[in-house]
């Protein structure tokens, strides 16, 4: 949706929602949008464990935003 | 618009046999697992004109899956569901509750909790149709029943593209995923009705839906308010995945529960007040569950965190059994608290 308003998005999810995000991209007639994924599960990770989760994710999400989904 | 709704179609098997038909709508993946009733077109068009209904009338708009529901679309999943054409008008409504932005369908058919759809019809409707509110309530047996709740289902999955394992992501899911709907007994009732607390009249119909993450049977031979502290207990389990946010609860009160509750004299709202004050969990015993962050602190001891903290938000409806006295607690959804209960929609005859 904010790729629709024009703004630059990048979807995170964690790697056991893959076929769920890619279904759902289809549905919208999105089919190949690109997801970046984290190793499941996160609700239960503790502070540190999370900074360094997110830590992990900023080169990837920095590459996808300069990519865009556009290839 | 290309609807993601429009996967489902008036079935055309090359063969005229039934067992073949049924395996027809098997290897097209139109089936809940059940066997369904092969949807030709006389079948279909009959469901429609029960309900006045044009095939193409949009009844439902569902964003989240990029996908619009008609009549068609609902006429045919009502035929494989196996419902007779009366029942399409409730059927309908309670497609439209589906969409209605409060109830978060994406969030109540994609999570991890799997809930139940449990379909209430209220007013006249429900005893011309032979819609059960008595005994085995939430059992098998009457067709209407077990089939308006499975037309739900065949949508969600025919229609909407809920494939469990795919974008149905339940870990459990629920024997209820099955089929769900029961109707509320007014005639054996200590108030007014459900949708006459909604502002509907007493003679018109009415659908509502409720998503049940968990449903716990009460089984109380106590007075009203021990009763009562029973029911909060249950709404303030502490693996209830809804404690924490507050999301509001629903309790179907039995025959002989409701009955206890009038000799009471207690109204509505003194009920309500009573079973939210007593979903109380000690801050302490959260932590020992693991559902609060961070160690036991002084204090946690006598600290309460509540499941409910808003009374009016508890639905109370009766159904079931004039004999026995277990009633079903359904505690809150979800950990969003407004979400996983619908309107409550008029049904056109």
């Amino acid at each position: 949706m904010l790729e629709k308003a024009g703004i630059p998005a990048v979807p995170v999810i964690t790697s056991v929602f893959e076929a769920t995000a890619n279904e759902m991209a289809r549905l919208w007639g999105l089919a190949g949008f690109r997801f970046i994924m984290m190793p499941h599960p996160l609700a239960n990770l503790a502070p540190e464990a999370l900074d360094e989760r997110a830590g992990a994710l900023v080169g990837p999400v920095v590459t996808l935003l300069r990519r865009g989904q556009v290839a | 618009m290309s609807s993601a709704a429009d996967g489902i179609a008036v079935a055309q098997p090359a063969s005229s046999g039934v067992s073949a038909q049924i395996e027809y709508c098997y290897a097209r993946g139109w089936t809940d697992g059940l066997p369904v009733i092969p949807a030709t077109r006389p079948l279909v068009d009959a469901m429609l004109a029960a309900a006045r209904l044009d095939g193409g009338t949009v009844l439902a708009e569902m964003p989240s899956r990029n996908a619009r529901l008609t009549a068609e679309h609902v006429a045919i999943n009502a035929v494989m569901a196996g419902c007779r054409p009366e029942y399409m008008p409730v059927v309908a409504a309670a497609v439209k509750a589906l969409a209605t932005p409060e109830f978060a369908l994406h969030h109540v058919a994609s999570g991890l909790s799997g809930s139940t759809i449990v379909v209430l019809v209220n007013g006249p409707i429900a005893k011309r149709l032979g819609i059960n509110a008595t005994n085995n309530v939430f059992g098998p047996g009457p067709r209407a029943n077990a089939t308006i709740g499975r037309t739900l289902r065949l949508l969600l999955l025919n229609c909407l593209c809920y494939t469990p394992g795919v974008s149905d992501r339940a870990t459990m899911g629920t024997p209820g995923k099955y089929t769900c709907c029961i109707a509320e007994n007014e005639e054996n009732h200590p108030w007014e009705p459900w949708h006459v607390e909604r502002g509907f009249a007493p003679g018109q119909s009415t659908v509502t839906l409720v998503a049940a993450s968990s449903m716990l049977q009460v089984w109380n031979y106590g007075t009203h308010e021990e009763l009562l502290y029973a029911i909060g207990d249950a709404l303030s389990f502490l693996g209830s995945i809804a404690i924490l946010d507050q999301s509001p609860g629903a309790v179907v009160l039995c025959g002989e529960h409701a009955e206890c509750l009038r000799e009471s004299g207690w109204s509505k709202r003194q009920i309500r007040e009573f079973v939210v004050a007593h979903t109380g969990r000690r801050i302490a015993d959260l932590k020992r569950a693991g559902r609060m962050d961070r160690e036991i602190a002084d204090g946690d001891g006598s600290g309460m965190h509540y499941a409910m903290d808003t009374p009016e938000e508890l639905m109370l409806v009766c159904a079931g059994s004039a004999t026995g006295r277990l009633s079903m607690v359904m505690p809150g959804f979800s950990m969003e608290k407004k979400a996983g209960r619908s309107r409550t929609i008029l049904i056109e005859e």
